[in-house]
């Protein structure tokens, strides 16, 4: 049909338009490094060399490890703060709401970069450099958004089943655990990917608070192969493929459940 | 920006708490009280905000009037780092060209994720699945690669662009070596990623769209454009607008990390940006002092962004309503 | 509505805000860095390096950290990797955190702002005069007063990575353009004139990467240098405006403008190069490895030295890196000494020749078969470049803790308009000028 040829075309121009970088990436990255530069689509005469400079040569395993540390660590941390703000404000209806709403928002539209030099002293005084802690903790800064999506979910929720829980004599923290928390999951899963994504993305902050090679991260760990004795580009595409692919397993393994968790997460 | 729209329905909700509460108050007494309750719960993210953003906000300011480069003992110089500031020329670019990379970005944050959602939401099935993982893709694609894929694709003298442009007879353009190209160039670098998140986020909203006033439409003879344009189109008001806020005040951070990788703020300061300022200030030449003052006026101008985006866009949410019922 | 199967746990969210919260408040004061130092037994020193752990040059790092460690069973090195372009911001966080570094790999063009920002521990200061004389003996007197800092007259950063700008130039495109490769170009009218013949093959001519993403300077004191200028004269005065200046970079200029040097970054170039796109590159021997390993099979790539300006002799300075220390005490700084010592012994220089192409600053050892002779013999490509080095010009800094800014302000504000829009350099480095100038007030 004439409308569905029409369609899949728009669809897949604008899909491949936005891949076409990602393309770029995985077939450069399998090219030897006298054809680095080639501007064929097809990686001939084609060498895993690459692969193994980025995974033998360079810690990048114990990067892609920190890094998923890094994300999971900040995921779970935003949430759980974000969880108790939202729920304290939809639970309690306390007069100062509206302050807390603007704590949260403000601090959304600040830029990072002009906190970073307060952050980074802070962590340092604590003896957080190249540390999880220093990685992790400080991307708490970033909680705002977090608080403000869920509670704009809690809010949706009819306030009768909260009531009615309440009025079972239920304590508040059973409230949240039996009542809000499931409500709530759809809405969790969705903002854990988003912040995930925030923090896997993350460039500056590891470049600063993390260093050493082994201590870092992915995006501020790649750095090192733009080395001035020879940049090594082709290890560094390789590199980024080796740490994209394991996101897109999990994408491909659960891309329903991520799709769902938009989807019914009502974040509108 | 969560705020303004459920301002009415928090205070239909603030009743009816009073009224629960009241119920409670008589009978449980147990747990944590009402007056420490909500402190209890959101002491965690209060305190987060305070120690990591608000505490450095004041410290920053405090810095602002210092001349100090980290190592060295620090200075008080009050106002001298502003006005030093303000009478760069190339912090006063940096504050222009953040303005007008708001401006592209803000249809490829809105439109084209919104057409690309509404597409896919059009013919569901596998097909739809698929593209939509696709779109995934990009947006966890490691930026250093990304940056250094661009290089490789818009290399004037032998990348592939240019090898097609030139094939069919047009002429290539220097792309990231020429001022009026790469600041274009950085935003369609910066295109991949959001383009896919915001189309999830999109389609997220779509799904909610109630079905029942599509069936209506159809069945008064409306064709799918119509539709869309004035049936479903209206219901995304409200996630075009936060999304499109967003965008504004988040644009130059997503275009940070791509002037820091590729550009470093040229060719010719074209592509320098104010959150790439400041990081120059601070860590290209370790005047934390001019840093934290550019960090302040800017953050002061993203405050007054934000207040007039908000006005704006609750006129928009307040005309859109209607237009949806 | 599902109510029930709530996997979340409130003790498990509760647990951790506590953890949040406890973290915030009481985990302080645990750094994991302070290693104490002792006069005497093992000590540990930290050697931060933009070669280590990278693919190209992690390999050779290694190797001299173990030999090192093997000789020195006292001293264990502990390497860190740093980006190349990020040595000096690491560097300032480092010491601003309280935890420089004992040795450090930094570049030439950063040096100057290190030496006013930084606690550097002058390296010649640190052994005996007798020991610093056997230690240096057999390096090239010039380069060691090259590398002096003009105010002490003293060596406080010790010379590892010395790479001078060089022409690499590709064999086949030469002969393509009917051009005889054994006699590349010697003076800049000759290198335009080839170009000229290459770019009529419809390949790009020639490349001064003078405007590198890196922003050093180097190369373009090369050109002002060589045609009679300078960035700085003796008195330390700002000369980037004076007229030989002047005429240097716009002796480039007239290569962009005439069509014979592409308007594209170096970042650029250097693929276009490595492609075999451009027929000749002025650029550092550092990337000598990076063009070897692109050319392998591809096409014939050689060198030839840095090319002169106006009928004078050529008059390039070095890039490349020395090594400073910042060790804090006299046990760390006589670690340091020790550790430098082998890194620039006629051993380590035979391994960092071998395994990266750095220059060797001995020049016994080039042509003996304990260290280099036989590598040598086989690869004439490092020659050109060695001729050279015992006569560069010593890299000249503007004053004031403001230095980098200062060089960034030229790089960004004069030359790469010039490399890359083919504007006139009058004007913008007369302007890049007075704004260096009020930098350093």
């Amino acid at each position: 049909m004439a409308v569905a040829s029409a369609w899949h075309a728009g669809v897949l121009i604008v899909i491949v338009a936005l891949l076409f970088p990602l393309f770029w990436v995985a077939v450069t990255s399998l090219r030897p490094a006298n054809e680095l530069y080639s501007t064929s689509p097809i990686p001939w005469p084609m060498s895993t060399e690459n692969y193994r400079d980025a995974l033998f040569r360079f810690p990048l395993r114990m990067m892609l490890l920190n890094t998923v540390i890094m994300a999971v660590g900040a995921t779970v941390l935003q949430l759980a703060v974000a969880i108790g703000a939202a729920y304290a404000v939809v639970r309690f209806r306390p007069r100062w709401t509206g302050a807390l709403l603007l704590l949260a928002g403000a601090a959304v539209f600040i830029p990072p970069q002009a906190l970073i030099i307060p952050q980074f002293l802070a962590a340092t005084h604590l003896g957080w450099r190249n540390s999880y802690l220093g990685l992790i903790v400080p991307q708490l800064a970033a909680c705002g958004l977090p608080i403000l999506l869920l509670r704009e979910y809690l809010a949706a929720i009819p306030a009768s089943l909260i009531e009615a829980s309440i009025v079972d004599g239920a304590r508040p923290a059973q409230t949240l655990r039996l009542v809000v928390l499931p409500l709530l999951r759809p809405a969790l899963a969705a903002v854990s990917i988003l912040v995930f994504i925030n923090t896997w993305n993350e460039y500056l902050w590891p470049t600063l608070i993390a260093p050493q090679a082994n201590r870092t991260t992915i995006q501020a760990g790649l750095q090192l192969l733009g080395n001035q004795e020879g940049p090594t580009s082709g290890a560094l595409l390789a590199a980024a493929m080796i740490t994209t692919l394991p996101v897109l397993a999990i994408y491909a393994f659960a891309s329903r459940r991520i799709t769902n968790a938009f989807l019914q997460s009502g974040i509108k | 920006m969560a705020g303004a729209g459920a301002a009415p329905g928090t205070a239909q909700s603030a009743r009816d708490g009073r009224k629960g509460r009241g119920g409670r108050d008589g009978r449980v007494v147990t747990g944590i009280g009402t007056r420490s309750g909500p402190w209890a719960y959101s002491a965690p993210a209060i305190l987060s905000l305070l120690a990591w953003v608000y505490v450095p906000m004041v410290a920053t300011g405090v810095a602002s009037l210092l001349d100090w480069n980290l190592t060295t003992p620090a200075r008080f110089v009050g106002l001298a780092n502003y006005r030093r500031l303000l009478a760069d020329h190339d912090f006063y670019r940096a504050l222009w060209q953040t303005g007008s990379y708001v401006i592209m970005m803000l249809p490829l944050a809105t439109a084209v994720p919104l057409a690309l959602a509404i597409a896919l939401w059009l013919r569901p099935g596998r097909a739809s699945r698929v593209y939509r993982a696709l779109l995934f893709l990009p947006v966890v694609l490691a930026p250093a690669a990304n940056a250094v894929s661009w290089q490789f694709i818009l290399n004037p003298l032998q990348g592939v662009t240019n090898a097609v442009l030139v094939g069919v007879g047009l002429p290539g353009p220097g792309w990231l070596n020429d001022p009026s190209w790469a600041p274009l160039v950085i935003v369609a670098i910066t295109t991949g990623k959001i383009v896919g998140l915001n189309t999830l986020l999109f389609s997220a909203s779509l799904s909610a769209i109630d079905l029942s006033t599509i069936e209506v439409a159809r069945i008064d003879g409306a064709t799918s454009w119509e539709i869309v344009r004035y049936v479903v189109v209206p219901q995304l008001v409200r996630p075009v607008a936060l999304l499109g806020l967003l965008c504004v005040l988040l644009a130059g951070q997503w275009i940070f990390t791509n002037v820091a990788l590729v550009t470093q703020g040229g060719p010719d300061g074209s592509t320098d940006n104010a959150f790439y300022r400041i990081y120059t200030y601070a860590f290209t030449f370790f005047d934390t002092g001019t840093a934290a003052a550019a960090a302040v006026v800017i953050t002061g101008g993203v405050a007054i962004g934000y207040a007039a985006v908000r006005l704006v866009t609750g006129r928009i949410r307040r005309a859109g309503a209607p237009a949806a019922g | 509505m599902r109510t029930g199967g709530g996997r979340f746990r409130l003790g498990l969210v509760a647990a951790t805000v506590a953890a949040a919260l406890g973290l915030t408040v009481t985990a302080c004061g645990s750094s994991g860095e302070g290693v104490a130092a002792k006069d005497s037994g093992p000590i540990a020193i930290r050697f931060m390096s933009y070669n280590y752990g990278t693919p190209c040059c992690g390999a050779g790092t290694q190797q001299l950290i173990d030999e090192f460690e093997k000789a020195n069973p006292n001293i264990t090195i502990k390497p860190e990797a740093v980006a190349a372009a990020d040595v000096l911001t690491k560097l300032r966080t480092e010491t601003a955190a309280g935890s420089p570094p004992d040795v450090v790999q930094l570049g030439w063009s950063k040096a100057g702002e290190a030496r006013s920002a930084l606690p550097l521990v002058p390296v010649q200061d640190i052994p005996t005069a007798a020991e610093w004389k056997s230690g240096t003996d057999g390096i090239y007197p010039n380069i060691l007063k090259a590398v002096s800092n003009s105010g002490t007259g003293k060596v406080d950063i010790m010379p590892f990575s010395i790479s001078v700008p060089v022409l690499y130039y590709n064999a086949d495109l030469f002969i393509k353009a009917g051009l005889d490769p054994a006699r590349p170009p010697k003076t800049l009218a000759e290198v335009k004139a080839a170009a000229t013949a290459i770019t009529r093959t419809g390949k790009q001519g020639v490349y001064f990467g003078v405007a590198d993403p890196g922003k050093s300077d180097y190369l373009t004191q090369s050109i002002m240098n060589s045609s009679g200028g300078g960035e700085v004269d003796g008195s330390g005065a700002v000369t980037v405006d004076s007229p030989r200046s002047i005429a240097g970079l716009n002796a480039i200029r007239d290569l962009v403008v005439g069509g014979q040097q592409p308007k594209v970054t170096a970042t650029d170039a250097q693929a276009a190069f490595a492609g075999g796109n451009i027929g000749m590159m002025i650029f550092t021997t550092a990337a000598m490895s990076t063009f070897e390993k692109s050319a392998k099979g591809k096409f014939d790539l050689r060198t030839a030295a840095f090319p002169s300006f106006d009928g004078s002799a050529p008059r390039p300075t070095y890039s490349g890196a020395g090594l400073a220390v910042l060790g804090k005490d006299k046990g760390r700084q006589q670690a340091a000494w020790k550790f430098i010592q082998f890194l620039t012994s006629p051993q380590g220089f035979t391994i960092l020749t071998k395994s990266i192409g750095y220059l060797p600053l001995r020049p016994a050892i080039v042509s003996d078969p304990a260290y280099l002779g036989d590598y040598f013999k086989q690869d004439k490509r490092l020659l050109p470049s060695l001729a050279q080095i015992g006569d560069v010009t010593p890299y000249t800094y503007f004053q004031g803790s403001r230095a980098n800014q200062a060089v960034v302000v030229l790089q960004d504000e004069a030359v790469t308009p010039v490399i890359l829009q083919g504007k006139d350099a009058a004007p913008v480095l007369t302007a890049a000028a007075n704004k260096i100038r009020s930098l350093a007030r």
